[in-house]
């Protein structure tokens, strides 16, 4: 049930930023394929009849959402540079180098 | 293969030997900024840089001396053999780069964060070569690309490099959004994140369940994007142009080998040693369809190239697609030689990047155009060059050929009897090899037969100079001499395989 869900959402998220032209809504995305990962983390740490094995995966969630923050500010920053020098934010018109 | 007794190290340190090379990166990498604020000098802040990473190296090199010293700290890490060699090139990568950001005139105002971000990324890719976790492998290659997005952007007033760095970031993104899907998985499956846990739960695993297939997948994918493998390599090129050139060359030498260092661990140490995992057979017709695709754009797109960064970056891809037959092949002597030509591509490819940098330094832009007459103007460096450009197709005195030759041969003798198996994955790559030659040789051609509008002597700096005499001595060192690294690469693929 909660593996179906994280499935569905990580496909929201890859499939979003396929197709996309705004590099906000691909960082969101992102965001939503490591949360879909956390689910399945939480959900095989809560049916564990492990302890050791149950701690291992929340911890690893733990990590997981420090690792996501600094990405998104390490991102937002990128983004907001770019936008200084390019005046936008669409990642179609991200053309000056190409093959 | 033990030389010294350096038993004492391990009474002095304790556990805590297994991460001291990260510990006097990350206390350099802390104080640099400090040591700005207070003496406001750039070289000041370089110097430190080196120090600590020669401090780390000590650490490191006392390891690969008297591999008795193994040691593990608290499961998580473990600093053997494999670890240090690996170790070890990323900070002789990572001192190159240092070296090259000396005299640079790309890097902007922001010296003492330049360097505090490039020791914590070579940090990450340490954390990276000693786990034996998942976690600390994810968390180390996401702090490695993380940083490397910000290094990438780091070159102010140049849209192409705010450009390069939004790219990198939403592949690199995905990328790590993949692997995690893929560990998630492999945890559900063993309920272990520990890479000999995960290995013995799967060999109980009785037929292919479709959670194994996600996350083999994903993991392909995902680390696939970290080597810059076709069809995930796209954003490489972007960068490597986009970025300062000492960037460039960190990440095309450090970063890359980071992503192999983790295919080693995981589709080595986890899935092939036990030989029980099922589908081993055909994730390794997926790596040679992946090496074969990859070397051959790599080196037909590089002909098309006219900015030498770009070209250096196709290059770069078709080199990851040569490394990439070790895990394809899937022997200990295909893994010496994927080792060994990582080590020799840092030091051939960094060497080319470093004489690109020097120039830029000197005035003279990245086009391949630009390079009209340099053997007149600038006969050192025009060397250099044309050593690194013809060690990287594998002429025979230079450290290029001696890899390839370790490398393709393992494709053809197996267990000391030639199989015809994988003959075939090596006879393209020494088809593209051929090819590589081509336009290798094109800028050579521009270097010494073309002739320049101008005839002034360029003045070239001296760490840069430093900086390209050491590859210099490197690539034609190892290549007439390899014996005594192969025997390091030797034991650290000794290491993977599970001997000692």
């Amino acid at each position: 049930m909660f593996l179906v869900f994280a499935a569905i959402l990580f496909s929201i998220g890859l499939y979003g930023i396929l197709t996309t032209n705004s590099a906000l809504i691909s960082l969101m995305c992102v965001e939503l394929m490591l949360n879909s990962a956390n689910i399945n983390f939480i959900t095989f740490a809560a049916y564990s009849t492990d302890g050791i094995a149950s701690t291992t995966g929340q911890i690893f969630v733990i990590f997981t959402i420090a690792v996501a923050a600094a990405e998104v500010a390490v991102g937002i920053a990128l983004v907001l540079n770019a936008y200084k020098e390019r005046k936008t934010t669409n990642t179609t018109d991200l053309t000056t180098m190409r093959w | 293969m033990k030389m010294i007794e350096l038993a004492f190290l391990n009474d002095t340190f304790g556990t805590m030997l297994a991460i001291m090379p990260e510990i006097m990166l990350i206390i350099g990498a802390l104080s640099i900024p400090g040591l700005f604020y207070f003496t406001k000098n750039k070289n000041m802040c370089a110097t430190a840089a080196l120090i600590a990473i020669i401090l780390s190296g000590v650490f490191a090199g006392c390891v690969i001396l008297d591999s008795t010293l193994s040691c593990t700290f608290m499961n998580i890490f473990k600093l053997d053999m494999f670890a240090a060699v690996m170790i070890f090139l990323f900070l002789i990568v990572a001192f190159l780069t240092v070296l090259a950001s000396f005299a640079s005139s790309e890097l902007s105002n922001h010296v003492s964060e330049y360097y505090s971000l490039l020791l914590i990324a070579t940090t990450g890719m340490l954390f990276v070569a000693s786990a034996n976790n998942l976690l600390v492998i994810f968390v180390g290659v996401e702090c490695t690309s993380i940083l490397s997005y910000a290094l990438v952007a780091l070159k102010k007033n140049d849209p192409r490099s705010s450009e390069a760095a939004v790219k990198y970031l939403i592949i690199g993104g995905i990328s790590s959004g993949l692997v995690l899907y893929g560990i998630s998985m492999l945890y559900g499956l063993t309920g272990s994140i520990d890479i000999a846990k995960i290995a013995h739960g799967l060999e109980n695993m009785e037929n292919l369940n479709a959670p194994f297939v996600i996350a083999v997948i994903s993991l392909i994918a995902g680390y696939g994007f970290k080597i810059s493998a076709v069809p995930f390599h796209m954003w490489a090129p972007d960068a490597y142009e986009g970025a300062a050139t000492p960037v460039s060359m960190f990440l095309s030498t450090g970063s890359k080998k980071m992503g192999f260092v983790v295919l080693f661990k995981i589709f080595i140490v986890m899935f092939a040693v036990e030989q029980s995992v099922y589908a081993v057979e055909e994730m390794r017709y997926i790596f040679a369809f992946i090496a074969t695709i990859t070397m051959t754009i790599g080196n037909i797109v590089a002909i098309l190239q006219k900015n030498i960064k770009r070209m250096l970056a196709y290059s770069s891809i078709a080199q990851a697609g040569y490394i990439l037959i070790a895990l394809a092949v899937m022997s200990e002597y295909a893994v010496t030689g994927g080792i060994f030509h990582m080590i020799t591509h840092v030091f051939m490819k960094g060497g080319a990047f470093i004489v690109v940098g020097a120039l830029i330094a000197a005035g003279i832009k990245e086009n391949i155009s630009d390079y009209k007459g340099l053997a007149k103007r600038a006969p050192i460096v025009a060397f250099a060059m044309l050593l690194f450009l013809f060690s990287l197709a594998g002429i025979p005195p230079l450290a290029g050929f001696a890899s390839k030759f370790v490398l393709f041969s393992s494709a053809i003798v197996i267990d000391g009897v030639v199989r015809t198996q994988w003959m075939w994955l090596a006879i393209i790559a020494i088809i593209n090899s051929a090819i590589s030659l081509y336009y290798y040789a094109k800028v050579v051609k521009v270097m010494y037969i073309d002739s320049g509008e101008c005839n002034e002597k360029i003045v070239i700096k001296k760490s840069h100079l430093v900086a390209i005499l050491l590859c210099m001595v490197f690539v034609v060192a190892i290549g007439v001499y390899p014996e005594p690294i192969i025997k390091f690469c030797e034991g650290a693929s000794g290491i993977l395989f599970g001997k000692c």
